[in-house]
């Protein structure tokens, strides 16, 4: 895997062309309304395969362990989100993917 | 390409993760989370019975349907399948009860008026008028006390204007023409401005049934000698009439307006009917009715004819309207 550019790589130089590339494509999708589409099957299709009830199941165990009243949003985030881009079964990513990859291959010609 | 793709999927699981923990955190600290969560004491509490005749709590069948309710009202034990027709005849609510407590009301009104129409001084009005009033008085209250609140106002209102009960005074004093468009009769006053005196005597006479080309009338030997026409013809064809009918003090209105003439309305039917001698008659839709009725025997107001013929014969039929003596 690549390793990941964010934008907050580069602060104060000037946009290098694969960031640019980032930006013009991130916006497409957002403009297109791609990306909501995107998002919106990813959740139906974690729903499906039962990732959400499981990731609440770890959040409940979570939440005990810390105690309900000193529970906040960003320990919750930061505890959950690597265990949920874990879980993450394959299929699923499989098909975002090929769905994003056809979306890039449209869009990257404009 | 690829990793841009990868990362984009990346982003797109961080946001479900992060609107995953705002769900949970919210739930979390409205208390709603841990609902589902059962210890094993309460799960073998509620669990589920699955017996036969039992449902599924372990009650038994059939034991609330007979509960019997005291009635709030009236403190009766009713049962519970009657009970809420019984409330609303208990309290007096409900469509059902209004109808039958106005019908129980029309019933003892007809009954005690009943008695009171067969007092002797009723039944000698009854007499004296030859419109029989108070006779279709009762037909109408009848068949108004059927339903006297009921939704057909619109019909019962046109027999209250015969009601002894109305507001209205003395009716006879009333003008009474009926109207074709809504078969009311106007309770104006005598002078009422819409109606002619002739249409008043035609209302009078058409609800007398009686048979305007027959000559029962003219056999009538109640009739006065002194009609004096000639006396009286020369009334101005406007609102005079009206004064003029209103000098004649004790007759019904309903009767021959001119002074002298006291000839009620049922005599009046003879007393120049001439349905058919009339070629210069009314031309306007009145003249119909006022064909019937002895029409001649008023001055009719301009607006119809300027003819004034009250021939007075009593056995014959006046000849033609001009030849009045």
């Amino acid at each position: 895997m690549t390793s990941r550019r964010n934008m907050a790589d580069f602060p104060d130089r000037k946009l290098s062309k694969d960031a640019q590339l980032r930006q013009s494509i991130n916006q497409k999708l957002i403009e297109n309304g791609e990306r909501d589409r995107l998002k919106e099957l990813l959740r139906t299709k974690l729903i499906e395969c039962g990732w959400k009830d499981q990731m609440k199941a770890h959040c409940k165990e979570i939440i005990r362990q810390k105690g309900l009243e000193h529970v906040t949003v960003e320990e919750l985030v930061t505890e959950i989100t690597p265990r949920g881009r874990a879980l993450v079964p394959d299929s699923v990513k499989k098909e975002l993917l090929q769905r994003i990859r056809t979306f890039l291959a449209q869009n990257s010609n404009f | 390409m690829e990793g841009l793709a990868q990362d984009i999927f990346a982003e797109l699981i961080d946001d479900v993760c992060l609107g995953l923990c705002f769900e949970v955190h919210r739930s979390a600290k409205c208390g709603f989370f841990f609902l589902d969560d059962v210890d094993a004491e309460s799960m073998q509490e509620f669990e589920i019975v699955d017996k036969a005749g039992v449902d599924i709590f372990g009650q038994v069948y059939n034991q609330c349907k007979n509960r019997d309710c005291e009635c709030p009202n009236c403190g009766r034990t009713i049962a519970a399948a009657r009970f809420a027709p019984h409330l609303e005849k208990c309290l007096g609510m409900g469509r059902n009860s209004s109808r039958l407590a106005n019908r129980r009301l029309a019933n003892s009104n007809n009954s005690s008026l009943n008695k009171s129409e067969s007092d002797p001084e009723d039944n000698d009005d009854i007499n004296d008028n030859d419109w029989s009033y108070s006779s279709e008085k009762k037909a109408k209250k009848r068949k108004a006390d059927k339903n006297p609140n009921s939704p057909r106002r619109a019909k019962s209102l046109k027999h209250k204007n015969g009601e002894i009960g109305s507001g209205i005074s003395d009716i006879m004093k009333q003008c009474g023409v009926i109207s074709e468009h809504t078969k009311k009769m106007c309770t104006r006053s005598h002078r009422c401005p819409q109606h002619t005196d002739d249409q008043r005597r035609a209302s009078a006479l058409e609800t007398e049934e009686v048979d305007v080309d027959g000559y029962d009338g003219v056999e009538n030997t109640s009739y006065e000698p002194s009609c004096l026409w000639d006396a009286t013809s020369d009334t101005s064809p406007t609102d005079s009439v009206s004064s003029k009918n209103s000098e004649s003090p004790p007759q019904p209105p309903i009767s021959c307006g001119y002074d002298g003439c006291g000839i009620s309305a049922k005599d009046s039917v003879s007393h120049g009917v001439a349905d058919d001698a009339d070629p210069e008659g009314t031309t306007s839709s009145d003249s119909k009715k006022n064909k019937k009725s002895h029409i001649q025997c008023s001055p009719i107001p301009a607006a119809q004819t300027g003819m004034v013929a009250c021939s007075g014969k009593k056995k014959k039929r006046p000849p033609t309207p001009g030849s009045s003596p």
